[in-house]
């Protein structure tokens, strides 16, 4: 292999990665919310986009980046459990659709709302980094400061909450909570609070990932920022099994991969056409995902 | 029914017919004789719709659906032709919404399943009609009209055999994903679908030979304006209604909705469930296939922003605001799309919004998503269940 056809292979792989982590985080806080709760979330872009909206408007008072970062969090917390709270919490053990149309038109409102008060145009948010490739041998690498920033960041977080999970009491009881509701409660665990949790949880996932998207320079952040991106999460969760927080995050990766060598080989507007593909394929090869062992549903 | 009620609908069915005969004789020197026909055969067939139809629906329930059908098919004409002709094209336009909200209904209501890819599959239909039409010009309008509705079919079929094996949000999430990529799907295939610009049709559409002979040759109103394409799609919006409703009555329709309710029971009594789900989701692309088709027809055109994700938010709030799995939800949904556009600049206009603001322009958004979220917590089955609600309650009240 000549040394071109290298770099661009190294090209692809790494500006896939970048697509890809994000992809695995949406995945991610799918499965969170779907594993605990049984809503599949289609507000999942549009709550943490809000979030973000308000915890940058304090940079018109002065604040730097980080602060309105951390802002973005606490509101993202913040929006997350209220939705719970008042939305979600008359949704549960209704048919499986009513959750996701209310979630659809939370995602109307939410967007609306947005536009109506920060308008539709784009917003540059300030970038912490540069995103100035690299080089390697004369070619540049899709590798930027900022890249590795976004890529860093993403991994911290997935960190933190197998972290969380794994390792402190509070994740014990939110995965007891999520694999028997009444057993738990009936050993004490509080199933209604760590249900808010879960969802703060996510939504907070979801703002990281958001600003993370937002803070490039190529994008800023719209209200409908995160709607593509929410398309290739889901088909990345979907693809994964939905019930798996390790498959969402290695089919979003993939994905991530696979579609950047699509763009680089084919065109961007193959993108999406070609991650259906893969979903259509992969439902009727695996129904229940890739990454899930098979398993019985109620009878 | 009592005696006594049959009589007196039959008194005032003879009255109406009289005052509509009179009428008829006094406009008809100034109009033409085929409006005034039209206006004693509507009000004919309404009164002997009205008083045979609580006998006929339990004797011959299909004969009674086509009778309500063909009421409704003949009101809405009626009253089409006294609106002033700047709604026609908002009546057509929600005529075809209203066939895609009874597919997406039938979807929901029969096998508890939701599409959020609609906008897409009435895309297809738009698409293969402009298509058609622009390769084979001499084809009649209604044959154009049914290919669109098997390609549509078809599409369905390929997107729904892999979904709908699956319990859950899979169907949900892989429409959007349809959805979302049927622009792109669109630019992949340019030379077909003329790119951004989208397709126009090879000539203006004209009426059937056949339509303007049944009324007057010449200078009536169904050929110079454009009354004939909301003639059409009302026509054809009360074909779909009495398939639909024979459908929810039939075989198939009953085991479907006994898998909404229960997909075990409903696999123990030896329904396939991948087949009738598969099933559902084929029609319910079918028909919004057709509206697509229909609204190319009024266009004339056709362009590939029409059809993008949003379309499909707003098919499913219509439907939901409605009235989800009923008919008669999918007939309130058209008439909502009809003049919700009307009805939202006129409340930017009296409470003095700026209409190019940001407010006023999301103002769509902001009031369809709040409905959709209060109906389905509050009302899960729209306002045609609200008012059948209401109404068993009335009724028992009166009768207890």
């Amino acid at each position: 292999m000549d040394a071109f056809l290298t770099s661009r292979i190294i090209a692809d792989v790494l500006g896939g990665l970048t697509n890809g982590v994000i992809y695995g985080m949406v995945a991610l806080s799918l499965v969170l919310i779907w594993r605990s709760t049984g809503v599949l979330n289609f507000a999942q872009g549009a709550m943490p986009m809000f979030a973000t909206y308000v915890g940058f408007a304090l940079l018109s008072y002065h604040f730097g980046y980080w602060a309105c970062a951390v802002a973005a969090l606490i509101v993202g917390l913040a929006v997350g459990g209220l939705t719970e709270r008042l939305v979600v919490r008359g949704l549960y053990g209704k048919p499986e659709i009513n959750p996701i149309v209310v979630m659809v038109g939370f995602l109307i409102v939410l967007e609306a709302v947005a536009a109506a008060i920060w308008s539709s145009f784009p917003r540059s948010l300030p970038s912490p980094f540069s995103s100035i490739d690299w080089q390697l041998g004369g070619h540049p690498v899709s590798l930027s400061p900022f890249t590795v920033y976004e890529i860093g960041a993403s991994i911290v977080v997935m960190l933190l909450v197998a972290a969380l999970f794994r390792f402190t009491n509070l994740g014990l009881q939110l995965r007891a909570s999520a694999l028997a509701p009444e057993v738990s409660r009936l050993l004490g665990v509080r199933v209604g609070r760590l249900l808010t949790l879960g969802w703060m949880l996510s939504t907070a996932v979801g703002v990281v990932t958001t600003i993370l998207v937002s803070s490039n320079f190529f994008t800023g952040l719209t209200p409908q920022v995160n709607d593509g991106i929410f398309a290739f999460g889901f088909i990345a969760a979907a693809v994964g099994g939905l019930e798996s927080p390790v498959g969402a995050i290695v089919a979003g990766v993939s994905l991530g991969i696979i579609l950047q060598f699509v763009q680089d080989y084919l065109n961007s507007n193959a993108q999406i056409i070609v991650a259906l593909v893969v979903l259509i394929v992969a439902l009727m090869v695996r129904p229940n995902g890739v990454f899930t062992k098979s398993s019985l549903r109620r009878v | 029914m009592k005696i006594e009620v049959v009589r007196r609908r039959f008194a005032v069915s003879v009255a109406l017919i009289i005052i509509a005969t009179v009428v008829a004789f006094l406009i008809a020197p100034t109009t033409h004789n085929g409006v005034a026909i039209a206006i004693v055969l509507d009000v004919a067939v309404a009164c002997v719709a009205t008083l045979t139809l609580p006998g006929l629906r339990s004797s011959h329930p299909v004969v009674a659906r086509a009778a309500l059908s063909m009421l409704g098919v003949v009101v809405v004409l009626f009253v089409a032709f006294f609106l002033p002709s700047a709604s026609d094209f908002n009546l057509a336009t929600g005529a075809a919404m209203s066939i895609v909200l009874l597919g997406l209904s039938f979807l929901t209501g029969a096998s508890g399943q939701i599409s959020l890819g609609n906008s897409a599959f009435m895309g297809v239909g738009a698409f293969t009609m402009a298509i058609w039409a622009n390769h084979h010009a001499t084809t009649p309008i209604f044959i154009t009209l049914l290919i669109s509705v098997v390609a549509g079919a078809l599409v369905g079929l390929l997107l729904g055999m892999p979904a709908t094996r699956l319990r859950g949000p899979y169907l949900a999430g892989m429409t959007l994903a349809f959805a979302v990529a049927f622009t792109a799907i669109l630019g992949e295939f340019s030379s077909w679908t003329g790119g951004d610009s989208g397709l126009q049709l090879p000539s203006e559409a004209r009426p059937p030979h056949w339509l303007v002979s049944l009324f007057h040759s010449g200078a009536s109103p169904l050929t110079t304006s454009t009354l004939w394409l909301t003639e059409i799609s009302i026509v054809v919006a009360g074909v779909a209604f009495f398939f639909m409703a024979n459908l929810f009555a039939s075989r198939t329709g009953r085991a479907m909705r006994l898998i909404r309710d229960n997909d075990v029971a409903a696999e123990l009594v030896g329904i396939s469930l991948p087949r009738a789900r598969v099933i559902a989701f084929v029609v319910s692309s079918a028909y919004a296939a057709l509206g697509g088709a229909l609204w190319t027809l009024i266009d004339n055109s056709v362009s590939p922003p029409t059809y993008s994700f949003a379309l499909s938010v707003t098919i499913l709030s219509l439907i939901v605001i409605g009235g989800i799995g009923t008919i008669s939800g999918a007939l309130i949904g058209g008439i909502i799309y009809a003049y919700s556009t009307n009805v939202i600049s006129w409340i930017v206009n009296q409470t003095g919004l700026n209409p190019q603001g940001n407010f006023a322009s999301q103002l769509n958004g902001i009031i369809f998503g709040g409905l959709l979220i209060l109906t389905m917590l509050f009302a899960p089955l729209g306002i045609a269940g609200a008012v059948r609600h209401f109404w068993h309650r009335a009724r028992n009240r009166s009768s207890g």
